[in-house]
């Protein structure tokens, strides 16, 4: 009290240069989501089975006999993916015995909510269109085939941005500040990397024509200038808050990972291949720069968006103004 | 008192009549049976415990500002003891895949810990810090607002326990109209850093605006010296723009994708 018994706390603080308001303590003002590789590897193996599911259903509407061992392909690597997803997620449960409470109610406000039912549904029908795949009678089954594309494609995409959706409804500044582009981006790199594997594992088998391949390229190329430019527009929202991924500590994973691997090398490697079909060999390399790429996207946002929960300044950025 | 089922209660926590005792955290502890959390001096003046956990749902903040205050004083206090925020638009109870997360007959924010299965999407989401998954056993643990102790019409343990009342607890509608009559007499009486935290300042509100803290509280200084957002957001506001620019983002990559399959890929034809 001064002693005139009022409390000016304004004019004391002012006079109080040696110690400018910070925070308390320097300590965290949230609390860091406990996620670790589990997530990170699922938001990775998800993507990918949400890709080649949508461009296997592509393949089946829209493309011609020539193109069936894309749909082939396509299905028979989601689903195992997807088979291996509910394990990862029950694994990083807290109480992983508890796990059927996740399908106890439906609510359309969270997008864990959303995600889990819609895994149920998708891993359903892949398992469906897989066994379509599987079976003997396949060339029968054509009808059956067009219908499971039709209903599996609206989940493909489900699957392959809710993810994004779902870190973006939190409070963590690098999740949080960029909102808006999370889930495009994640779903445009679930489709980069779901198109990387199917076109891989047909050059790795040989068992695809140069016109299949082809049009793969152009989903190629497709896939990663949406995901570059979703990223880059990423990065300058996020402005400050996104230097843990550029400057941080993750910067030696980010960088070289997503933008090298992920997105440079692939391009480089497809631009000189834009003239004649690309050679078997390039397409796997490529693939393979673009799987990791994808993972090293996941496992940085995941880990460093940890790190910026942690950090009082970041929050307080976002929660002021 | 009266704590009846369907009249929303809360807590007024009147920072400017603490004096540090801890009575709260202790009546806490105990009533809830929760575990300590080590001993540890933190060396951040009388804090020793940090922040809110899943196993210390109230805390006291201690700040002091040297060479505040009257001529010849060593040091001003800010204290503040910290709680759950019982938000009327709680980022954990919409974040909850489960349905753990309930909202009580009391207007509070509960835990079902029969249904929890420890996703811990509910921390990130709230933008207070508050709710946290134990190690113990992997659930999630916050404040109940003595749920137990309002079944039978007692009020919580920690405004029983506070010796200066500067925890109030009853009917939200009596405490805000409480807490502005005071604010307003301090401001008279020259306290012009007094602010009112979780009424219209400083709770999180849904994308129509609305949206105040079931535990607000009166503060002397910048919700930041306190570890408080100064404007939070409600983080599902996020979720319907999110979600919209992502079935866009899924249309454009649909049609590109099937133009790409479309188009004749051979050169003779």
């Amino acid at each position: 009290m001064g002693s005139d018994g009022s409390l000016d706390r304004d004019a004391s603080r002012r006079a109080d240069l040696n110690h400018p308001p910070v925070n308390y303590y320097g300590l965290p003002l949230l609390k860091r989501p406990h996620w670790k590789w589990e997530i990170a590897l699922y938001f990775w193996i998800g993507g990918i089975a949400a890709g080649a599911s949508l461009i296997a259903a592509i393949a089946e509407l829209l493309g011609d006999a020539r193109d069936r061992p894309v749909v082939r392909a396509g299905r028979l690597i989601a689903l195992p993916l997807l088979l291996l997803s509910p394990l990862l997620l029950i694994k990083d449960l807290g109480r992983p015995g508890k796990f059927m409470t996740m399908l106890r109610v439906v609510k359309l406000k969270s997008p864990m909510s959303v995600g889990a039912w819609g895994l149920l549904s998708f891993g359903g029908i892949s398992g469906l269109a897989a066994l379509l795949e599987l079976c003997p009678a396949r060339q029968r089954l054509d009808r059956l085939s067009r219908l499971l594309a039709m209903v599996s494609a609206p989940f493909s995409l489900l699957i392959g941005g809710y993810t994004g959706v779902l870190i973006s409804a939190t409070a963590v500044p690098l999740w949080a500040k960029n909102r808006l582009l999370w889930g495009p981006a994640f779903l445009a790199s679930a489709f980069s990397t779901g198109v990387a594997a199917v076109s891989g594992a047909l050059a790795l088998t040989g068992s695809a024509e140069p016109s299949t391949l082809r049009k793969l390229e152009r989903a190629h190329r497709l896939g990663l200038v949406a995901e570059a430019g979703l990223i880059g527009i990423s990065l300058l929202r996020l402005g400050t808050a996104g230097r843990v991924l550029t400057t941080g500590k993750w910067s030696s994973l980010f960088l070289p990972g997503v933008f090298g691997l992920g997105l440079g090398l692939p391009l480089l490697l497809g631009a000189r291949a834009s003239r004649r079909a690309p050679t078997r060999a390039r397409v796997a390399l490529r693939s393979v720069c673009i799987l990791l790429g994808g993972l090293a996207l996941r496992t940085c946002i995941v880990y460093a968006g940890k790190d910026s929960a942690d950090d009082p300044q970041a929050y307080f950025e976002l929660t002021t103004g | 008192m009266s704590v009846a089922a369907g009249r929303p209660v809360g807590f007024f926590t009147d920072t400017s009549l603490c004096i540090g005792c801890k009575a709260c955290e202790v009546a806490c502890k105990q009533w809830n049976q929760l575990p300590a959390d080590g001993f540890a001096l933190a060396g951040m003046s009388y804090d020793n415990t940090g922040a809110l956990s899943a196993t210390t749902w109230r805390h006291v903040a201690f700040i002091e500002a040297p060479g505040a205050g009257a001529p010849g004083a060593q040091a001003d206090w800010l204290m503040l003891s910290d709680v759950c925020k019982h938000c009327s638009q709680a980022g954990c109870l919409q974040a909850c895949p489960t349905g753990a997360l309930v909202r009580t007959e009391f207007g509070t924010v509960y835990v079902q810990q029969d249904v929890c299965n420890g996703c811990g999407y509910c921390v990130p989401a709230c933008p207070y810090g508050v709710i946290e998954l134990s190690p113990q056993d992997g659930r999630a643990h916050k404040c109940t607002l003595c749920y137990d102790r309002l079944k039978v019409g007692l009020e919580p343990a920690c405004a029983k326990a506070c010796p200066t009342d500067s925890i109030q607890f009853g009917p939200l509608d009596q405490l805000q109209e409480r807490a502005r009559k005071r604010l307003a007499d301090l401001q008279a009486r020259g306290v012009r850093s007094a602010r009112l935290y979780g009424l219209d300042e400083g709770a999180a509100k849904n994308a129509r605006g609305e949206g105040t803290l079931g535990a607000f509280f009166l503060l002397l200084d910048e919700p930041q010296r306190y570890n408080l957002p100064p404007r939070p957001t409600l983080p599902q506001n996020g979720v319907l723009p999110s979600a919209l620019a992502t079935l866009v983002t899924g249309l454009l990559l649909s049609v590109g994708a099937a133009l790409a399959f479309r188009r004749p890929s051979d050169k003779q034809r």
